[in-house]
């Protein structure tokens, strides 16, 4: 063990300075070819492109050895590794730190890179191909060089030291640290393929709709990850965290949100520069935002700037982070501004109400969304900076903002998916939407009748209602015309992600307003009562092993099966981690935690209950968007060149 | 067109400046609203039982170190304060220095106490309430209160060779009592 | 079309009973924990930015909630006395929710103002939109049209 001790990190080291060259060489190839149209050099660029590959996983798995032979010679080692870990945990816990994470960043974006290089092998003719990739090298020179200086995982620490603390709690205990943290990079990385290529297409002046149709997938591709990572990081956060919720707005879930939101507008706007033209500059605009989005939540995140519980270190890797926000920012901006005449758009919006002009109302609550949460995020910065005067600012804020922009767009996504392109006439809204709009009388009565109260949780009902009805609408019409294809493709599969949201916003909706909890002094043996439910301390029991003290306390849920909610005292880092659980139905969810202090001898526990309506229906719908998002990718019906493509829908006759 | 570009670049522009201007804090020397204020009172007991008032300290210094037996920071500053205790007893207006318990078992801290030295009262803080009340985030924190139990400084995080002695006797120097 | 309509109205009259009817509703008094949890949300985490008392498990939380609940329980208090009452000993960024003056109402007013300058552009645009509005496609539509349906055409038969 000792004899191969600080070899993998020399390794490690090596392969991140192989991947720099590699990438700088990759772009210099790129940008050379592309300029001369030189064949020859092009031909090199998948060469580099799975050299930088492979150098990212020979990083990445020696940062591996490194952590499952315990090299603690190594600095990150030392800092998250322990002899105690779990494998499992242990594997995980290479990205459980600041310069692990940055690590499995550079590994995701060489493997994005090099797909890239094989997708498009077949035309590399195409300039714009060409030029993307030289994008992605020199974003991934800008990656392979943080992490091998300011975000050094393989940086030696002091000699002698044989044993470490170990992950953060709150990242061994929990299987989705395995999951939640490679998707989300695979949607957080996925961005910056469409980013190089809009950046490739006002290279080259080709700004026409071409590139949008070839990294459609691509965006959807990174938008279904991303979905998908922050959908499970709310999953850990309620199976994990013992608040019983699954979003507390801190600025790490924030860094994560804010690409999504810019994304989700633009894979909606890129459908009417698709069809009519229009919007050009705004839809680069929007992936520029994506991408530089990832780049502003990293630096806000990881810097220190601001602390937040997912408290990665300190450490000088912010000035890297604001310095490529800067580029990437005056870079983009340049080239927009450079290619404005080719941008202008030909076409116009004939009417205020027509599909373009709800996704043009979708873009622009979206872009406000957006600009809510970044200003909640740096707001404290903001004073900080004015005044040097400390603020915070936390959930009730966005929770207060976020609820008339999430209601406005389910009122959208009521009307829009009814709307003709082009124009509509208030007679053929009337009409289409007639079925949709009594499905959410339908929810509204149903929801009164189940006991809900208030404006807010009613109108998202409501307006749940009738947008899924819409959604429906729309795909039993294209299912009825086209059998099983018409769940496929671009219109059909959004409706399906459509009513995931809806179901999630639903779920949100009931659980946000309609939960009780209760803290219960227990006893052993007497039965208490909240909500309709008996809860009965059977016993409390304590589970030791080699990391950590667990004290468990055994209750009996309404006579029926036993839960124990736990808290885990990590020896080695000397933080106690509490475990809820859960009683899950289709209806309610009985979440309990075991609340501080604890004593295993005692025949007392103190139990926090929380009833909570609706928590599955946040899991199918993020489901249901799942699987929207993979028909979505599949192609649809497709158009005839012949047929006028702005015509209203054929849809409009029924 | 160009008023929305000249907006967001606007916008973007003043959030880098924001961003550049903007450092991890790292005071050692904390802000706290009660500098200046009267102590909050504090009544409870000593480990070993002894009742204990702040109100009744008055007219001598006091220093109060809030202690977690298994936070790093606080074994790592421990045998500083265990060097000021002993500095001060050859002082005429010599400050008292008390622990107060944070969130640990008073077997904990006398296990640590006798193992690591420090004779001075630990004060026991069921449920945090002394903490609350003096508005402490995360241990350690050292705070000084001055003969007329007027609070005068607070410290977070782990002491530094010298730093508990030099402010101290600065503040024994400011506020002649 | 004449029914239809009358259908629509009748719906829209039934939805705005039945929300006033649902607004009217409550969901029954307050609980003390229902207080607890209500001051809880609105205070910050000292130690851990921008999460509130009521979600994070970090000590110092811990602490604040107990105290929290404990003041809750003697009565002697009311919500706003027991978060000023954490203020004073916290200062300031304990207040999870901004004030809503000085400096601090920015948080707000910004968001608004935000929305009422886009909805002005959007009706700008739509009033220029309806004022120029062209005939029949320019030979440029056409040809970007035509481009991104071959390539559409390309890609999908890959």
């Amino acid at each position: 063990m000792l004899a191969s001790a600080g070899i993998s990190g020399t390794i490690g080291r090596a392969f991140l300075l192989v991947g720099f060259i590699g990438a700088i060489f990759g772009a210099f190839a790129a940008v050379a070819g592309a300029r001369r149209n030189d064949q020859q050099i092009i031909r090199l660029i998948p060469r580099f492109a799975t050299l930088i590959f492979a150098a990212a996983v020979g990083a990445f798995a020696a940062m591996e050895y490194a952590m499952i032979t315990r090299d603690f010679s190594l600095a990150y080692v030392q800092k998250v590794g322990s002899w105690s870990t779990p494998a499992l945990y242990n594997f995980a816990a290479v990205w459980s730190a600041l310069e692990g994470s940055i690590l499995m960043w550079v590994l995701i974006l060489a493997g994005y890179t090099m797909a890239v290089a094989i997708w498009v092998r077949k035309r590399m003719q195409d300039v714009i191909a060409t030029w993307a990739l030289g994008v992605m090298f020199i974003v991934c020179a800008f990656f392979f060089l943080v992490s091998y200086f300011p975000a050094d995982p393989f940086a030696l620490g002091p000699p002698g030291v044989l044993d470490g603390p170990g992950p953060n709690p709150l990242l061994q205990n929990h299987i989705l640290v395995m999951f939640h943290p490679p998707i989300l990079y695979l949607g957080y990385v996925g961005v910056t393929v469409p980013f190089a290529f809009a950046i490739a297409a006002l290279i080259t002046g080709r700004v026409g709709e071409g590139w949008l149709v070839a990294t459609r997938r691509w965006s959807l591709f990174a938008w279904g990850f991303l979905t998908f990572g922050i959908a499970l990081g709310s999953w850990w956060s309620y199976e994990v965290l013992g608040w019983s919720g699954v979003w507390a707005w801190d600025p790490v879930e924030n860094a994560s949100l804010l690409p999504w939101i810019t994304g989700t507008a633009y894979i909606h706007s890129v459908l009417v520069q698709e069809r009519r033209g229009m919007l050009r500059v705004w839809n680069i605009s929007l992936l520029v935002a994506t991408f530089s989005l990832t780049i502003l939540g990293t630096f806000l995140t990881r810097s220190g700037v601001l602390n937040s519980v997912h408290a990665f270190s300190e450490s000088g890797i912010g000035a890297w982070f604001l310095a490529m926000f800067a580029v990437v920012l005056v870079v983009s901006v340049g080239l927009i501004g450079w290619r404005g005449d080719k941008l202008r758009s030909p076409g116009v919006i004939d009417s205020p109400l027509s599909r373009e002009a709800a996704f043009l109302a979708n873009n622009v609550l979206f872009a406000i969304f957006a600009f809510v949460v970044l200003l909640g995020t740096v707001f404290p910065l903001i004073i900080e900076a004015l005044q040097d005067r400390q603020i915070a600012v936390g959930a009730p804020f966005f929770n207060k903002l976020s609820m008339p922009i999430g209601l406005a767009l389910l009122t959208l996504m009521a009307i829009a998916p009814v709307l003709p392109w082009r124009k509509a006439s208030t007679e053929t809204l009337r009409d289409r939407l007639f079925w949709p709009a009594w499905c959410g009388v339908a929810a509204l009565v149903a929801s009164l009748l189940l006991g809900s109260y208030g404006v807010a949780p009613l109108l998202t009902f409501t307006l749940g209602g009738v947008a899924s009805g819409a959604a429906l609408r729309q795909v039993v019409l294209a299912t009825r015309r086209q059998g099983l294809r018409g769940l496929v493709g671009r219109a059909n599969g959004g409706m399906i992600v459509h009513l995931g949201v809806i179901l999630i916003a639903v779920s949100l909706g009931a659980s946000n307003s309609f939960s009780k909890s209760q803290e219960l002094s227990l006893v052993a043996n007497v039965e208490a009562q909240f909500s309709g439910h008996t809860f009965e301390l059977r016993d409390v029991v304590e589970v030791r092993d080699d990391r950590s003290i667990s004290v468990k306390a055994l209750v009996l849920v309404d006579g029926k099966k036993i839960y124990a909610p736990a808290i885990t005292k990590y020896t080695r880092i000397g933080m106690n981690v509490g475990t809820p659980s859960v009683r899950t139905s289709l209806t309610t969810d009985i979440y309990l935690t075991l609340e501080p202090p604890v004593r295993q001898d005692s025949n007392e526990a103190r139990i926090k209950v929380f009833i909570k309506p609706m928590i599955m229906w946040l899991w199918i719908g993020t489901a249901l968007m799942a699987i929207g998002t993979v028909l979505a990718a599949f192609p649809g019906r497709r158009r005839k060149p012949t047929e006028p493509t702005s015509a209203p829908v054929e849809v409009a006759k029924s | 067109m160009k008023i929305v570009s000249a907006c967001v670049g606007v916008v973007v522009a003043l959030l880098f400046l924001v961003l550049v201007v903007s450092e991890p804090d790292q005071d050692i020397v904390a802000k706290s609203p009660l500098l200046g204020q009267p102590a909050p009172s504090v009544a409870s007991t000593t480990i070993d039982g002894e009742p204990f008032a702040l109100e009744r300290r008055k007219g001598s210094w006091v220093v109060l170190n809030f202690f977690n037996s298994t936070c790093v920071p606080c074994i790592n500053e421990h045998d500083l304060l265990v060097e000021f205790a002993a500095s001060e007893l050859a002082n005429a207006n010599a400050a008292e220095l008390y622990t107060i318990i944070n969130d640990d078992s008073s077997d904990a801290v006398r296990e640590f106490f006798t193992k690591n030295g420090g004779t001075w009262p630990k004060i026991t803080d069921d449920n945090g309430t002394i903490a609350v009340a003096f508005g402490v985030a995360r241990v350690p924190e050292t705070w000084i209160i001055d003969p007329n139990g007027i609070v005068r400084l607070r410290i977070t995080g782990e002491l530094s060779a010298g730093l508990l002695t030099e402010q101290v006797n600065r503040l024994r120097e400011e506020f002649v009592s | 079309m004449k029914t239809r309509r009358s259908i629509w109205l009748a719906m829209f009259l039934l939805v705005g009973v039945l929300l006033v009817f649902g607004a009217s509703r409550s969901g029954g008094p307050l609980t003390q924990q229902d207080r607890i949890d209500a001051i809880t949300l609105n205070l910050a985490c000292p130690t851990c930015s921008g999460e509130s008392i009521y979600v994070s498990r970090a000590p110092a939380s811990e602490s604040i909630r107990s105290e929290v609940a404990r003041q809750v329980a003697s009565g002697l208090r009311t919500d706003d006395e027991i978060v000023s009452y954490i203020e004073q000993r916290f200062g300031g960024q304990v207040l999870l929710v901004p004030r809503a003056s000085g400096v601090d109402s920015l948080v707000w007013a910004l968001p608004v103002a935000a929305l009422i300058f886009s909805a002005f552009l959007l009706f700008t645009a739509f009033s220029k939109w309806r004022t120029n509005k062209p005939t029949s496609p320019t030979l440029e539509d056409e040809q970007i049209v035509a481009q991104a349906l071959k390539n559409q055409a390309e890609s999908e038969s890959k």
